[in-house]
C-alpha cells in the first residue's frame, strides 16, 4: 500500500518537470501533497499515534488546500504570462532528474545497506522529490516557481523525516506547517510587489539589478 | 482439460471486452454527473453493425478486405499471452512477452496500411500519426514489461509476475505502462475516443472507411486489446497469484480477483480521461519520453534489487 503511494508522489513529481505553465505546476503540487497526506495517514494508522493524525490534517489542510489556492489567486491577481519560462525544456529536464534518482538511489542502496522495500522507496523518493524541488527553483524562470520549489523541498524533508525517523516531534511538525504557511504568504506579497515594481517576475532579469 | 480451460478463458474476455469499454464511459459519464449511454452500448453497436451491409471503396485493394481478419487474429492471440484469470493457464511453450508486443505490431502495421489504402486524407493522416505514437509507445511497453519479467526471473508473459510480489520497480514500471495503456487504447491526452471526424483523432481515422462487420470486427479487435492491457497492467500492479494451481475452484477465485482487477484500472482510467485535457499531438513525444524515463528508471531501480 505504502508503495502504491509512494510511487504516487514518485510521479506527481516528475510530472511537474513537464508542466509548463503555472497553474499546472501548483496543481501537480497539489496532487503530490495530496499523496504525501495519505502516506502520512498510512502511517499514523500503522503507528496508532494520536499527534501523526494531527499532523496528517493539518499537511491536508496547509499543502492540499490553503498554500496552492492562495498561489492560484496570486497567480490570478498578478496577472502575468502564464508560461513558466523553461531554462531546460522537458525532456531534458526529465533525463537530468533520472539522474538524481539514480545518485539518490544509490546513495540509498549505500547508505541504508539492506533494507525493506517501503523503507527503499521512501529514502529514495524523498531525496528524489528535495533535488527535483532545487532542480525546479534552479531552472525555471518565473519567481513564483522558487516558492513551489521549496515547498516541494520541503514536501521532501517532511517525507524524510517521516521514513527515516519515524516522523519529527508533534510540536516542530506543527511550527513547520505554520512556518512553511506564511513563508509561502510573504513570498508570494513579495512576489506581488516585485511585479509591481518591476512588472515582471522573471529571475534572470532581476539578476540586471546588481549593476 | 488445460487446453478447453484455456478457450474458455479467451472467450470470456473476448465477451467481457466491450463491457469494460461501457463501463469505462459510464464512469466518465457518472463524474460529468450525465446519464450517458447504456453500459451494453458497445455490445448494441457491435451487433447493429453486424448487421449492416459492408461498403468497400473501389480504390481499395486486397489489405483493406484483409485487415479486420488479421487485426482481430493477432489480437486474439495476443489474449493468449497475457495471465487474464490465471497464470497457469496461459498458452504454454509457445512464445513469451515479445511475442505479445510482435502480435500487436502485426495488427497496428495492417491497420495502418489500410487506412492509407483507400487514399482518403484523414486516414493516412491517422495512420502517420499512429505509426508516430507507436514508435514512442513500443520501447517504453517492451522494456517497462522486461524490467518486471527480469525482476521476477520469468521472461513468459503467461507466467510474469506469479513469483514476483510487490516490488518498487514493479510500481515505477506500471507508472510507465499506465501511460502506455493511455496511449494505446486512445484514451484521452493521447487520442480522444468520443469524438469521429475531428483533426485531433487517431485510431478512429483509421477506420473511417470501414463499415458493417469489417468495423464490427475492428471495434471487437480494439475493445479486446484494452482489456488485454488492462490485465497486463493488472497483474503488474497487484501482482497476487491468486490459483497458480489448475483446480477449479482457484480459477474461480482468480476469474473473480480479475474482474476486480480490471474494474479498478477501468475506475482510474476513467477518472484520468475526465481530469485531464486532450495534448496536442508534439507535446505527447512529452508524455510518452515521461513514460519512458519511467521505465529506464525501473530498470534501476530493479537494478539495485528492489
Amino acid at each position: 500500500m505504502t508503495i502504491f503511494l509512494l510511487t504516487g508522489i514518485m510521479i506527481s513529481t516528475y510530472a511537474m518537470l513537464v508542466c509548463q505553465r503555472v497553474p499546472a505546476l501548483i496543481q501537480n503540487f497539489r496532487l503530490q501533497s495530496l499523496f504525501l497526506f495519505l502516506v502520512t495517514l498510512d502511517f499514523a494508522f500503522r503507528q496508532k499515534e494520536a499527534g501523526i493524525f494531527v499532523v496528517a490534517g493539518l499537511l491536508l489542510l496547509v499543502k492540499v488546500v490553503l498554500i496552492p489556492s492562495f498561489l492560484n489567486n496570486l497567480v490570478k491577481k498578478i496577472r502575468v504570462d502564464e508560461r513558466l519560462g523553461l531554462f531546460l525544456n522537458p525532456l531534458l529536464s526529465l533525463i537530468a532528474a533520472l539522474f538524481l534518482t539514480w545518485g539518490a538511489s544509490v546513495f540509498c542502496s549505500w547508505f541504508l545497506g539492506t533494507s525493506p522495500i517501503a523503507v527503499f522507496a521512501a529514502f529514495v523518493v524523498s531525496i528524489t522529490v528535495v533535488l527535483v524541488g532545487f532542480f525546479i527553483m534552479v531552472f525555471r524562470m518565473k519567481a513564483l516557481t522558487q516558492i513551489v520549489g521549496l515547498l516541494v523541498m520541503e514536501n521532501g524533508i517532511f517525507l524524510l523525516a517521516s521514513a527515516i525517523t519515524g516522523g519529527m516531534p508533534f510540536f516542530v511538525e506543527i511550527a513547520i506547517a505554520f512556518d512553511v504557511f506564511v513563508c509561502a504568504i510573504i513570498t508570494g506579497i513579495f512576489m506581488y510587489r516585485i511585479n509591481k515594481v518591476f512588472t515582471h517576475i522573471e529571475v534572470h532579469r532581476l539578476t540586471d539589478l546588481k549593476g | 482439460m488445460k487446453a478447453s480451460l484455456l478457450l474458455l478463458q479467451a472467450g470470456f474476455a473476448v465477451l467481457g471486452a466491450p463491457l469494460v469499454s461501457g463501463f469505462i464511459r459510464k464512469v466518465k459519464n457518472a463524474l460529468r454527473m450525465r446519464r450517458g449511454a447504456p453500459l451494453g452500448q458497445p455490445y448494441y453497436n457491435i451487433v447493429k453493425c453486424m448487421a449492416k451491409e459492408e461498403v468497400v471503396s473501389e480504390a481499395t485493394s486486397w489489405i483493406f478486405r484483409w485487415t479486420p481478419s488479421i487485426v482481430l487474429g493477432s489480437t486474439l492471440a495476443a489474449l493468449m499471452f497475457v495471465p487474464v484469470f490465471s497464470f497457469s493457464l496461459s498458452a504454454p511453450g509457445m512464445g513469451d512477452v515479445l511475442t505479445l508486443f510482435f502480435l500487436f505490431s502485426l495488427g497496428r502495421f495492417f491497420l495502418a496500411l489500410a487506412g492509407l489504402d483507400a487514399g482518403s486524407a484523414f486516414g493516412g493522416m491517422g495512420s502517420s500519426r499512429e505509426m508516430f505514437i507507436a514508435s514512442f509507445v513500443e520501447p517504453v511497453a517492451i522494456l517497462s514489461v522486461a524490467v518486471v519479467a527480469g525482476h521476477s526471473a520469468s521472461p513468459q508473459g503467461g507466467l510474469m509476475a506469479c513469483s514476483m510480489g510487490m516490488s518498487f520497480s514493479g510500481m515505477v514500471a506500471a507508472a510507465a505502462l499506465f501511460m502506455v495503456v493511455l496511449a494505446e487504447t486512445s484514451r484521452i491526452p493521447v487520442d480522444n475516443q468520443e469524438t469521429h471526424l475531428e483533426l485531433t483523432m487517431i485510431h478512429e481515422a483509421m477506420l473511417l472507411e470501414y463499415s458493417g462487420p469489417s468495423l464490427a470486427m475492428l471495434e471487437t479487435a480494439a475493445h479486446t486489446k484494452q482489456l488485454i492491457w488492462f490485465s497486463l497492467l493488472g497483474a503488474i500492479l497487484w501482482p497476487w497469484p491468486v490459483g497458480s494451481s489448475a483446480a477449479l475452484s482457484d480459477i474461480a477465485a482468480a476469474a473473480a480477483f480479475f474482474v476486480l482487477k480490471i474494474i479498478l484500472c477501468a475506475v482510474i482510467v476513467g477518472l484520468t480521461e475526465v481530469s485531464l485535457a486532450k495534448m496536442r499531438l508534439f507535446r505527447v513525444a512529452d508524455f510518452l519520453g515521461l513514460a519512458f524515463l519511467f521505465s529506464v528508471l525501473a530498470l534501476v531501480i530493479s537494478g539495485l534489487g528492489y
